[in-house]
């Protein structure tokens, strides 16, 4: 009997902790290491480029990991590297890869008409 | 009544062979099947891991949903997980198959108010040794609110964000946290189950519309009840509760407050509760002095119907201007949509309704009986109909949208995940050049069995078969009159 309730006690505590735990858990093995930079994708006023600075080491291979969590679709462009990924479909997440072979800093932006403020929507990569 | 014996009962004057009711001249209404004599669900039934077990699944489920529409953002309304599994999945659940087939089965594994229980009973599945006081205050519901009034403005003012909650994830945890949060609060206070009894937004339709549904709780043989002086499934004992839902298993007729919880299947020392199939609808002739019909229940019946047009207009109707005024796009707009919904569903309809009963009573001859025994009787006609709208109304939800369930079980946070391999499966609309059609047939189906339940209810309310022959010629006007509106809004 007492066991009983020991059980359903564990069985309550995986159900949420154990459920955020997993989330959070999964979700951070992944950024560790399926790719090097996240890159959240929103129009400007609702939050524009997250993080707007990405700083990564000179020639390493970078997996880029663009997710769109807005209502409009998205486009991204690294001029510097060649690097374009034309649409990115709202609510959803894309992933590109390249390599950046000089330092310097160099601009991204959005690709895709987006908003009024669209023309704001940029961010500078940062080679070291 | 008397404790008669049965032998006296028998001795009795032999009752004029009552005419059996049958659903459409064909299904004996009394039939019941009782799904407890297979032994597996007797024992299942019995097991205080039913409903736990489910409720954990589903508090797991709930878990997800929360962090999908706090983190999904603005993620585009028909990708995020928790909306797609509340608006999609569940509502659709819910409409289909739960209540118009099992009633409050849903109520069964809610996890909502499962905090409020543990807290309550200090204990997640087991009893305690000896009956203890429950924590929190435990105060009874007060009187003038133990009907469905305040659970018909909530649910009527929940409708009024749909247009949020559709669209924007964060809404919809807002609306998923204050129910799970107040039904802790209420526990707090209030006793055993009352939250979901007088508050619960989704408890009031689940409540009226299991009236309809196909299954069933209750005692097998009233002669045990009786003879069973101290009443476990009521106080409750080492087995199990006291009906949270404060019914009391020995007596009640209808399915509307019965939670399904299954505590009575544990309390009663005799086995006598039976899980029945039954005919559909069989409650909606029931009528007795402590489960009578109310006008409580008549507005929740007008308010799921405006409900039904109202969203049919603004999800799934050509006209872009009213999708912007449920959305709130402006401000105005929004307004004007409250205040049309709002008359539309607690005055327009209810009026409508009104001059039909009238019409009724002036066709049927009869004088005595009065107006308001005319409309709330035939109120619990539009209770099929109402099911067969929203019906309609899921399929127009799930066919063209049920394919993104696969895309987001695999990436339920829009955080490019894909568990299972579908995270790319392609929007597909599944049979929905069909669309129309099956929501005709749905309406109809459910119209007919509107029209037969109202011939019973007729005979109900006027006590000559003549008088109530011609009281229902308005009533069948009118319930033919909304099923054409909505085949006229459905399949255009
Ligand atoms: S009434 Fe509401 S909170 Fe209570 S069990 Fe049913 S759905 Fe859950
Ligand atoms: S009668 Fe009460 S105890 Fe029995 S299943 Fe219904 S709500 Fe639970
Ligand atoms: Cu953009």
């Amino acid at each position: 009997m007492k066991q009983r309730e020991t059980i359903a006690l564990g069985l309550m505590a995986l159900a949420t902790v154990g459920t955020l735990a997993a989330i959070f858990g999964y979700e951070r093995y992944r950024r560790a290491t399926q790719f090097d930079v996240v890159l959240i994708a929103r129009a400007p006023e609702y939050g524009n480029w997250d993080p707007r600075t990405i700083t990564v080491p000179r020639g390493q291979p970078v997996r880029l990991h663009i997710r769109n969590i807005d209502t409009v679709s998205h486009g991204f462009g690294l001029p510097a590297f060649d690097v374009a990924v034309r649409e990115i479909e709202a609510g959803t997440a894309t992933t590109t890869t390249f390599t950046p072979d000089r330092a310097g800093e160099f601009l991204f932006l959005c690709t895709v008409w987006c908003s009024e403020r669209h023309l704001e929507m940029t961010g500078k990569l940062v080679v070291q | 009544m008397s404790e008669s014996s049965p032998t006296q009962e028998q001795a009795a004057a032999p009752e004029p062979a009552k005419e059996k009711e049958r659903l459409f001249g064909l299904l004996d209404l009394d039939a019941r099947f009782d799904l407890t004599r297979f032994r597996l669900i007797r024992a299942l039934l019995k097991s205080r891991w039913m409903p736990l077990a489910l409720i954990l699944f589903n508090t797991f489920m709930f878990m997800i949903i929360l962090v999908a529409t706090l983190l999904g953002g603005f993620s585009a309304g028909n990708y995020n997980f928790g909306i797609m599994l509340v608006w999609i999945l569940w509502w659709v659940l819910l409409m289909f198959v739960l209540v118009p087939v099992f009633a409050r089965a849903w109520c069964l594994m809610c996890p909502f108010p499962i905090f409020s229980d543990w807290f309550q009973r200090r204990r997640l599945i087991n009893i305690g040794e000896e009956p203890k006081k429950p924590w929190g205050l435990n105060r009874r519901w007060p009187k003038w609110l133990k009907n469905m009034w305040l659970m018909n403005v909530l649910f009527l003012v929940t409708t009024f964000f749909s247009g949020f909650l559709t669209v924007r994830p964060f809404a919809t945890f807002v609306l998923l946290g204050s129910v799970i949060l107040a039904a802790f609060i209420v526990g707090l206070v209030y006793e055993k189950r009352s939250f979901c009894l007088y508050l619960c937004p989704v408890s009031g339709f689940q409540g009226l519309y299991s009236q309809f549904a196909a299954a069933e709780i209750r005692r097998k043989d009233d002669a045990i009840c009786k003879a069973h002086k101290k009443k476990t499934c009521f106080i409750g004992n080492e087995q199990g509760h006291g009906c949270p839902w404060l019914l009391m298993p020995f007596k009640f007729e209808k399915n509307t407050y019965c939670g399904m919880c299954l505590e009575c299947f544990k309390t009663c020392p005799h086995d006598n509760m039976a899980f029945n199939l039954r005919p559909f609808g069989a409650d909606l002739l029931v009528d007795t002095k402590l489960e009578s019909k109310g006008l409580d229940e008549a507005w929740k019946a007008f308010i799921m119907l405006g409900i039904a047009v109202v969203f049919y207009l603004g999800f799934q109707g050509p006209w872009g201007f009213m999708k912007d005024m449920i959305r709130g796009t402006t401000l105005p707009g929004f307004l004007s949509y409250i205040a049309f919904h709002t008359v539309f569903c607690l005055a327009v309809i209810p009026g409508v309704f009104l001059a039909f009963c009238w019409l009724s009573k002036l066709a049927s001859g009869n004088r005595e009986v009065p107006l308001k025994k005319v409309f709330t009787g035939f109120a619990y006609t539009l209770i099929p109909l109402g099911l067969g709208v929203w019906v309609a109304f899921s399929f127009g939800i799930i066919l063209p949208n049920g394919s993104y369930l696969l895309h987001i079980a695999s990436d339920p946070f829009s955080w490019g995940w894909n568990l299972f391999g579908t995270a790319n499966f392609p929007w597909t609309p599944v049979l929905t050049g069909y669309l129309p059609h099956l929501q005709g047939i749905a309406m109809l189906l459910f119209y007919l069995f509107s029209v037969d339940y109202g011939t019973k209810l007729a005979r109900r309310i006027y006590p000559e078969p003549a008088q109530a022959k011609r009281g229902f010629v308005p009533i069948l006007a009118a319930l033919t009159a909304v099923t054409f509106l909505f085949l006229w809004l459905y399949m255009g």
